[in-house]
């Protein structure tokens, strides 16, 4: 049986580099088939969503962020937690897959990949900057998606958070 | 206010926006008077002039993330009054799907996300605990049944309109694109479990409601004015009717008026310490005119839903209080009571045999000069109003929100909460727990109603006789 992925780019793609998570879900989409992972685009991570990552063996969680150096991309393990939420419609990668455990009972290897981006002005282009570090995040999240499936075929689910 | 003391909440939690509470203290340290002040501003009236009439839907749905279908209703209908044109009736009713489905939502939103923590772990709990997973670790179920009840609502809008959030489907003379027969049977899937889910969400509501004697008597329990549409039999809607005020006796005050002549019964008037705008009924003048709108009104003032289980629900909803339901405390149920109606009405809407037409859209160019769109959203009545140039250009704007038509009651109920709940000096707790779940209880929607986007933080100020700050709690 396959292993269910699942991609959330996050971001909006009228605040121009805001939006690079939709890009480069955009180019996921023809690097990526259906069976090999489901990719949706939302502008917040809501408790919705807790059930969808639920039922994944792994989500990958695709953003952009205003501290570091513009372009620099980073790739960090979620950490279940974070269980002082106060705003309900507007989560972190942590404290939707700890929704995820606490509501369904089931958290899935979680890792979250963003760019530091350069303009969130009002427009529909990336900065030039942001731009060039696109590839590199389309990259970053075909190598995780095939870890994440490769990890579970030989392991089975739940090593991943041990190794990353 | 020189003289006097003052404790300020600063910002208000877990609403729709950025608000604070200012508290005046008399010579005693009684409350004498409280300020609910919305200290967001966007200014949606003034930058969509010069903008073609037939974008508005669109660019007034982008007023809120959690009601954008509300505005897309209400905004539509002004242009269909622009076109002078009756919608084909299919249309109207996908429409009405979408609109209710949003009620849905947000009432999910509202009781479930918001305002469960204070029932379910009491008001006097620790903030950092009355969150979401305080609510799981309470009653996993109620959360697990509050986030399908909001998927339930999505989902629906998500099928019609494409999208979750700012659809645009919702178009001048109708919808864009008829329902298909997939969409339809899905959602119709979708329907015994969110029924099940209201019913059991009711039962527990009234259950609990029983621990919360005291604040039911003190939060917001004083008698006001009601208004909402309502339909020539007495009926619920969200649609389309006719405005009906009613009084804390229950009496109509006025009936069967036109929602379109909104400005010859409802005036507006501007505090200095607010950006939200607090209407009145002109009748009485303000203060006097103070009135309720929301689900509360919309209860207190139909004498029946149309469907069998809210019909159910309603008579026992009549049977809190005698005549009117006059304390904001029961929101919350009337917030149930109508999510059951809403549920069991899209059944209905999604079984008629209309549904699947293809025919939903009318074509004109304008007919019109002016125009004014009314719908009831999930906080109460709205009113858009447009007037557009030869050219369909807009001129000019009016928006009445749910919110604004509250904030006489919220000011009043803040007042009322904290006289009985403040004494001395220093800011307590559960005081101040007590403060914003009343104002939770109207739901205010503060992005809409200063026409601002985020959460509502809250603030609160504690201002003795000389004007001094003397207590102040910030939650963010």
């Amino acid at each position: 049986m396959p292993s269910r992925i699942l991609i959330l780019a996050v971001g909006n793609p009228l605040r121009s580099d805001d939006g690079v998570a939709w890009y480069a879900a955009d180019l996921l989409c023809r690097r990526l088939s259906p069976d090999e992972a489901e990719i949706i685009f939302v502008h917040q991570l809501m408790p919705e969503l807790a059930e969808r990552v639920s039922q994944t063996d792994g989500a990958i969680f695709l953003d952009a962020r205003r501290d570091g150096q513009p372009g620099k991309i980073v790739q960090t393990s979620v950490i279940q937690g974070a269980e002082d939420m106060c705003s309900a419609h507007m989560l972190t990668p942590a404290q939707l897959t700890a929704l995820s455990y606490a509501l369904f009972g089931n958290r899935p290897e979680a890792f979250e990949v963003s760019v530091t981006g350069y303009s969130f002005a009002h427009g529909e282009e990336l900065s030039q900057i942001v731009k060039n570090a696109l590839p590199q995040l389309v990259g970053t999240a075909v190598r995780l998606t095939k870890q994440i499936q490769r990890d579970h075929r030989e392991n089975g689910a739940g090593s991943m958070a041990a190794s990353a | 206010m020189a003289d006097s003391r003052t404790i300020v909440i600063d910002p208000v939690t877990r609403i729709e926006g950025h608000s604070k509470i200012t508290l005046y203290l008399d010579e005693y340290g009684k409350v004498e008077d409280a300020r609910f002040h919305v200290t967001q501003f966007r200014g949606f009236e003034k930058f969509w002039e010069g903008r073609p009439f037939y974008e508005m839907p669109s660019l007034m749905a982008r007023i809120c993330g959690i009601c954008p279908v509300s505005h897309l209703i209400a905004s539509a209908k002004a242009c269909d009054a622009l076109l002078a044109v009756k919608i084909p009736p299919t249309a109207e009713k996908l429409r009405r799907i979408i609109n209710i489905a949003q009620v849905v939502q947000s009432h999910a939103l509202s009781l479930f996300h918001l305002s469960s923590p204070d029932l379910l772990l009491g008001m006097d709990s620790d903030p950092a605990e009355s969150n979401l997973f305080g609510v799981i670790a309470k009653n996993p179920q109620l959360a697990r049944d509050g986030i399908a009840l909001r998927k339930f609502g999505q989902q629906i809008i998500e099928r019609l309109g494409g999208k979750r959030i700012h659809p645009a489907w919702v178009v001048p003379g109708g919808v864009s694109e008829p329902l298909s027969i997939e969409d339809r049977d899905a959602i119709l899937k979708t329907v015994p479990e969110a029924l099940a889910i209201a019913v059991r969400s009711l039962e527990w509501l009234k259950n609990t409601a029983e621990r919360f004697h005291e604040e039911i008597s003190v939060f917001g329990n004083f008698p006001s004015l009601f208004m909402s549409i309502v339909k020539q039999d007495g009926g619920l809607t969200f649609y389309d009717g006719d405005i009906c005020f009613v009084d804390e006796t229950g009496e109509k005050v006025a009936s069967h008026l036109d929602p379109t002549r909104y400005f010859e019964y409802l005036g507006e008037k501007v505090e200095p310490w607010s950006y939200l705008k607090s209407a009145y009924y002109l009748r009485r003048g303000f203060p006097e005119g103070i009135y309720r709108v929301g689900p509360l009104a919309r209860l207190n003032i139909c004498s029946q839903c149309g469907t069998p289980l809210a019909n159910q629900a309603l008579a026992e909803f009549h049977e809190l209080q005698p005549n009117a339901v006059l304390s904001s405390f029961h929101y919350h149920q009337a917030r149930l009571v109508e999510i059951l109606y809403c549920v069991e009405r899209i059944e209905q809407l999604l079984n008629d045999p209309e549904i699947l037409s293809k025919h939903v859209r009318a074509i004109a160019n304008p007919n019109a000069s002016d125009g004014v769109g009314a719908a009831e959203a999930p906080r109460g009545t709205l009113f858009h109003h447009y007037k557009i140039d030869e050219h369909g250009l807009i001129k000019w704007v009016n928006l009445i929100i749910a919110t604004g038509q509250n904030n006489l009651a919220m000011n009043r109920s803040i007042l009322q909460v904290a006289q009985h709940y403040v004494h001395g000096e220093k800011l307590t707790r559960g005081m101040l727990n007590r403060v914003e779940a009343v104002i939770r209880a109207y739901d205010p929607c503060l992005s809409c109603s200063t026409h601002a986007l985020g959460q509502m933080p809250l603030q609160v100020q504690l201002i003795d006789r000389a004007g001094n700050i003397v207590d102040e709690v910030c939650r963010s």
